[in-house]
């Protein structure tokens, strides 16, 4: 049995009142309560403060460019589909740089975790604007204000595909602990957007601003309705912030449609060696 | 050569009668002619065929079969009076002094209630009938293609190509006996540079292929995904080159030997990871098909005009290794080197391919597979697999610093241990750092693997032809063939001549390189490109200028006749 010191690597260098203080306990908390030690387990991490978290946690990891964490931990668990494989990202790196991945991640039903820290700004490079900001936020890239309107993650994740969707918030530990087990727990792709306050660099979307707008999903919340999950997705633009799964069901992983893995792993499997069985097409 | 209209199956065509000429215990090399679309444009495939080993084409057309005028017309300038003209007087004229063999295509179709592309059966039939050959072979090879759909199509298949073979015998009576079974029949495969690539990469183990489909490349993948119920590798198309290249090094970070595919365009897309590949000491195999750039270029046609942009690709100083193969044979060869390089040294290692090579097919003996297969070694260099447990789970020193500048590798999974793979600079256990010794350290480490690399693993170019010559050709890659083809013939000119083949392209050893190249030597490079490429490589890593240039640019592959016109006698 592990706890939750056998994870901790370097100290954070986070803002002293960051969001992702609460998000890294809550990722590291859920790896002990799973039973995880830090060489049974696979991250990836994206660039931005939520990468940062990189020497932050101990794991198998891979500390990727901005963006690419999805096909890395894609790449990961197609190798070894034993292995639980968690990308921790932000919402530039997963929504901006790197939103391809996503649609596409979505779509085939990865078996891996994302868990993407939403604060509507680029921390790390010192406040531009994120593509999940409101529309008219105004930062040191948009000084008018946001032409665009902001990308509705969650609404994103389902209509390609997803089989688990859900939100949280930075400030419930609690809910994020719970959420991120089941998502690591389901069988297929799951996405868990955490609403993180910037305190350094987002005066709007502040912890008191969260907290007068998230509202948990009531017990009898029905997790399987896809048209039920896109409408507590779009209720963003009203500013409302569901909490918990938004939307779960059960579809075949990728690796699980895959017949070369039925019985083993790529990376566990003996060598082929009837290659005179390839020839007949050069004959 | 057969030329037709795009979409029409010509290209099968071509490959068939490859595979019957080799049948019949001949060796072939031959292109393909392609438009970048689907239909509407020309086709034409030939075939060189002759009784020794070859790796070139001819200038001369022996039997142009021309499904359509254009054929005629696009092609004509390469008979003589000895060349054979397959056609169909019904759909068109001919003019001049050639041996004419009309073949009722479009009347054997119709009455044979047949669809269009039936008449590439009827045009087998009748080249082998021109060429005095028995037609078994082509039946044989109808029985094998079409057996899965039932005797029935088969039968319909033998048909017309009889119907062919009978028409051209008819118009034809006395052909001269070309293609006739040689007495001995060496076993021998038919293969283009990208089934080679595909082959050697099995061969190497290559657990995971990942790609995005770009001409001339996307053949690589077709293939790998056709054998991946046998051979258990696992292919992914991905969304994009970005994915594509990050899913086979997070693959590689899991343990599994990884390879990706593509052309100029997606590389250029795939360049931040391959960086990521260098800094995080990540074993990965590159296949780059090159075709003529710049941007959307001329995607069915050949160059060599990616050489400096792939040894130089990736942001940040890193090692990486680049080999370019000159035949299918140099392809497996340095396929199966690749992967074991990859591994050994921990870095990406790019194949330079290109159209010619990657889309022309090749025959070789079936013993030089079978032999290559039986002395391959896989070396995973000092990837270590089993690791006692400590006490408590610790931090594994990945990036140790090591003398030779590789150091120990674990895979994730291994009990009791973790690391990361840091794309920032990091110590030896992986973690970030900004600290000048680390590093200066890590940096040292990196770029020793090249050291260690060029004293153990780097080739010197080959030397080909005479051994006291005065003019000396100096070329890479699939350029080889036309150049010994050309040395062959400024022999019989008088004119003895060497050839000096690079393969291991990148990085050269300077001195030993340099001492190649000699006082009162005249060299002459040969590329397929506009500026030289592999000459300023050869300036910049080594000092040796070479001021003759044979370069050829316009889309179409260096030939043994193009050298010819351009070199000064």
């Amino acid at each position: 049995m592990t706890n939750i010191n056998d994870f901790s690597g370097y100290n954070p260098t986070w803002c002293p009142g960051c969001g992702d203080w609460g998000i890294g306990l809550s990722i590291k908390q859920a790896f002990v309560q799973l039973g995880y030690d830090p060489s049974s387990v696979a991250v990836v991490f994206g660039i931005g403060c939520s990468g940062n978290m990189n020497d932050f946690i101990n794991a198998y990891a891979m500390h990727s460019l901005h963006g690419r964490a999805l096909p890395n931990a894609i790449g990961i668990k197609l190798a070894n589909h034993n292995l639980p494989v968690v990308a921790i990202v932000g919402d530039g790196d997963c929504y901006g740089e790197g939103g391809n991945h996503l649609l596409h991640a979505c779509r085939g039903n990865h078996d891996i975790t994302v868990i993407v820290h939403d604060n509507s700004v680029y921390g790390l490079t010192t406040g531009q604007v994120a593509p999940t900001a409101a529309k008219g936020f105004k930062s040191k890239s948009t000084p008018s204000g946001i032409i665009e309107v902001p990308i509705n993650p969650m609404a994103l994740a389902l209509i390609n595909g997803a089989t688990f969707v859900a939100q949280s918030f930075a400030g419930d530990m609690a809910t994020m602990v719970s959420l991120i087990k089941a998502g690591i727990a389901h069988k297929g792709f799951s996405l868990i957007n955490i609403l993180q306050p910037c305190v350094t660099f987002n005066k709007i979307n502040t912890f008191q601003y969260y907290l007068q707008r998230v509202y948990k999903l009531p017990q009898d919340y029905k997790k399987d309705d896809l048209k039920e999950a896109l409408g507590k997705s779009l209720e963003v633009g009203q500013e409302k912030f569901p909490l918990g799964v938004l939307y779960q069901v059960e579809r075949p992983s990728f690796t699980d449609q895959i017949d070369q893995l039925k019985d083993q792993t790529l990376v566990s499997r003996e060598r082929f060696a009837d290659f005179q069985n390839l020839y007949q097409d050069f004959i | 050569m057969i030329g037709g209209e795009a979409g029409f199956g010509i290209m099968t065509t071509g490959v068939v009668f490859a595979k019957i000429a080799t049948r019949l215990g001949y060796h072939i090399f031959d292109y393909v002619e392609y438009p970048s679309l689907i239909r509407g444009g020309h086709n034409a495939y030939e075939v060189h065929v002759a009784d020794f080993e070859i790796r070139h084409l001819k200038p001369t057309i022996d039997v142009l079969v021309c499904l359509n005028k254009e054929t005629f017309d696009k092609h004509s300038d390469r008979l003589n009076k000895e060349s054979i003209v397959v056609y169909d007087e019904n759909d068109f004229k001919i003019e001049g002094d050639y041996k004419k063999v009309s073949v009722s295509f479009k009347k054997i179709v119709t009455d044979l209630k047949g669809q269009a592309v039936m008449k590439n059966t009827v045009a087998l039939g009748a080249s082998l009938a021109t060429l005095g050959a028995e037609i078994d072979e082509l039946l044989k090879v109808i029985e094998e293609q079409f057996a899965r759909k039932g005797e029935a199509v088969v039968n319909i298949n033998k048909q017309f190509a009889q119907a062919g073979y009978d028409s051209a015998q008819k118009k034809f009576p006395s052909p001269n006996k070309l293609l006739t079974k040689m007495t001995t029949v060496e076993p021998k495969l038919v293969l283009t540079g990208n089934e080679a690539f595909s082959l050697g990469a099995v061969i190497a183990d290559c657990r995971l292929y990942s790609a995005y489909p770009m001409t001339p490349s996307s053949t690589v993948l077709t293939v790998l995904a056709a054998w991946q119920k046998k051979s258990k590798m696992v292919v992914r198309h991905a969304e994009d080159e970005i994915s594509v290249i990050n899913t086979a090094l997070g693959a590689s970070f899991a343990g599994v030997r990884s390879a990706v595919g593509t052309s100029g365009g997606g590389f250029a897309l795939m360049v931040e990871s391959v960086s990521l590949a260098g800094v995080t000491e990540m074993p990965v195999v590159i296949f780059i098909a090159q075709r003529p750039g710049p941007a959307t270029g001329m995607p069915t046609w050949t160059e060599q005009g990616d050489l400096l942009f792939t040894v130089h690709s990736g942001h940040g100083e890193f090692p990486k290794i680049v080999f370019s193969p000159g035949t299918v044979e140099e392809m497996i060869e340095l396929t199966g080197k690749a992967f074991n390089m990859a591994d050994v040294y921990q870095l990406p290692v790019i194949i330079l391919s290109d159209m010619y090579l990657s889309e022309g097919h090749k025959s070789l003996a079936k013993k030089f597979i079978d032999d290559f297969i039986a002395n391959y070694k896989i070396n995973r260099g000092k990837l270590v697999t089993s690791l006692k447990p400590s006490g408590k789970t610790q931090i594994y020193l990945r990036y140790k610093d090591a003398e030779d500048g590789v150091s120990e590798r674990i895979i994730p999974g291994v009990p009791g241990y973790y690391f990361q793979a840091n794309s920032y600079e990091h110590v030896e256990d992986g973690h970030t750092t900004e600290a000048v010794q680390p590093r200066v350290i890590q940096v040292n480490k990196r770029a020793r693997k090249w050291k260690t690399y060029l004293q153990n693993d780097f080739r010197l170019p080959e030397y080909y032809g005479d051994s006291n010559a005065t003019d000396v050709f100096v070329s890479w890659g699939s350029n080889k063939g036309a150049i010994m083809e050309a040395q062959k013939q400024l022999t019989e000119k008088g004119m003895k001549t060497g050839f000096w083949h690079f393969t291991h392209i990148y990085p050269m050893d300077k001195e030993k390189v340099k001492g190649l190249f000699k006082e009162n030597i005249r060299y002459i490079l040969v590329e397929n490109n506009s500026w030289g490429q592999f000459g300023k490589l050869l300036l910049a890593e080594t000092g040796v200028e070479i001021k003759e240039k044979i370069l050829r640019y316009d889309g179409r592959p260096i030939s043994a006749e193009y050298i010819l016109e351009n070199i000064k006698l």
